[in-house]
């Protein structure tokens, strides 16, 4: 990183031009190494805190949006589960959230620095822990390898240019703060890269089998999917800013060895009709 | 047109719809283990298997887009009904669905259920109780702090979540990402 910083902060002199070399005295160069940090902030790591933080309050928003389903006995259940889950990868100790929102769509989504969601009409569709289980688990693989963080970035490179950024992360100002939270939210209307949602699948099916569940509860879902009405207003926002089924069970047969080594895990169908009941 | 006749068939017609949301919410716990049935294509040549095992013995053949219903799933294989009438496994990924199964009719049960009250043409959505979840009610949200609280106070501790998957009992295994 810090090669980096400093390897930028010659380009940035050089890249000045005539001006910066007959100014050389003159110049401020702590100003420019501040740029060059903010420029590596656009492009490379954001520290594991303001990750957390941003995510919190992207997570804020859309529970604007959907709050979480009344019903607190499903809401531990679901933490449990996905508690569980996170605790089998290379980042067992952020502060890992699980809700189910009040909505009748089906979707799932996941917030930088540990916050997964999925929606009350998903959870109705699913037939065991072992679905939830590899859901989740696809959640938790967006949230490890920062896609929805990187989007951010990504956006923000435009939106927010250099110390803005900065300031936006560390909460120094306030419009800009919207603004990256705006970015935020709109990752859920439009989407991840299609193959960070690969990604995410792979990893899933990995996550679920180190819990020890049957690694068949993602495609399962999918399948789930694929037979429903594609025209179902229920699955509109989540067809827009996904695969289609169909493409995903295509990449799954490539896991077919993973799958059925793990197949035999228990798929915990009764705990889940127990547990998960969204009316008392 | 507002005759007490015709107020009561209101009635009695919104009692029967909120009867058949009731049910069709509970409808995926009333059975854990639910026959599918649902109409499937086998996207490749394959054998039919007498049990969900590579090594079982064979019970049939089917062609490349056969048409079959498939009935249940068993780790990675899923028992089908052939269309001549024979039934056996297959490999739960060489078949896909043909987005109709539960729905032929149009909305799943829920979504439909939920979604009642739309206006006329335009199907623009009436408030119903439930905001649900699309992208315009993302776009338009502002936070909800308090929410965020109970997320917060729901969350579970690494131990307790490892006492509870014992009870499964889920049992963590080594798996490197593919």
């Amino acid at each position: 990183m810090l090669l980096r910083v400093a390897l930028f902060a010659g380009l940035c002199v050089a890249a000045s031009g005539a001006q910066a070399q007959f100014n050389l005295r003159n110049l401020d160069i702590n100003k420019v190494l501040d740029t060059a940090k903010n420029v590596v902030k656009a492009t490379g790591e954001i520290g594991e805190q303001e990750e957390i933080e941003l995510g919190r309050d992207v997570a804020a928003q859309l529970l604007g949006a959907a709050p979480l389903m009344a019903n607190e006995g499903v809401q531990r259940y679901v933490n449990y589960v996905g508690r569980w889950l996170a605790s089998q990868t290379e980042r067992p100790d952020l502060p890992w959230r699980f809700g189910v929102l009040e909505a009748p769509q089906l979707n799932a989504f996941a917030t930088p620095g540990g916050n997964v969601f999925i929606t009350r009409g998903l959870l109705e569709r699913m037939k065991s822990e072992a679905e939830l289980a590899g859901v989740l688990a696809h959640e938790i693989a967006h949230v490890l390898r920062k896609h929805h963080l990187k989007a951010i970035q990504k956006g923000a490179q435009t939106a927010l240019a250099g110390e803005a950024l900065t300031q936006a992360l560390a909460r120094r100002d306030g419009a800009n703060r919207e603004k990256l939270i705006a970015l935020g939210s709109e990752v859920f209307t439009r989407g991840l890269d299609k193959s960070d949602e690969l990604e995410a699948d792979r990893l899933g099916v990995a996550i679920a089998a180190r819990g020890g569940y049957d690694a068949y509860g993602l495609p399962s879902v999918l399948q789930t999917l694929q037979a429903m009405n594609p025209q179902d207003s229920g699955l509109a926002l989540m067809f827009k800013t996904h695969p289609a089924p169909a493409e995903r069970l295509d990449a799954m047969e490539k896991l077919q060895s993973l799958l059925d080594a793990y197949a035999a895990q228990p798929q915990l169908a009764e705990r889940f009709a127990a547990s998960a009941r969204t009316r008392r | 047109m507002k005759t007490p006749a015709a107020t009561s068939l209101r009635t009695l017609a919104s009692r029967s719809l909120r009867a058949l949301a009731a049910l069709l919410v509970a409808a995926p716990f009333l059975a854990p283990a639910p026959c599918l049935a649902e109409a499937a294509t086998v996207i490749r040549a394959t054998e039919l298997k007498r049990a969900p095992a590579t090594d079982a013995e064979s019970a049939g053949q089917l062609a490349e887009n056969a048409k079959v219903d498939a009935l249940e799933r068993q780790g990675g294989w899923t028992r089908v009904r052939a269309p001549g009438g024979a039934e056996g496994w297959v490999r739960m990924l060489a078949l896909r669905f043909d987005g109709g199964g539960a729905a032929r009719q149009g909305d799943s049960g829920i979504a439909q259920a939920l979604n009642v009250a739309r206006t006329g043409t335009s199907g623009a959505q009436v408030t119903t109780g439930v905001r649900g979840l699309d992208a315009e009610q993302l776009a338009n949200a502002r936070a909800n702090p308090a929410e965020l609280k109970k997320l917060e106070r729901y969350a579970a501790s690494k131990d307790a979540a490892a006492a509870f998957a014992e009870r499964g009992p889920l049992r963590a295994q080594q798996v490197s990402y593919p």
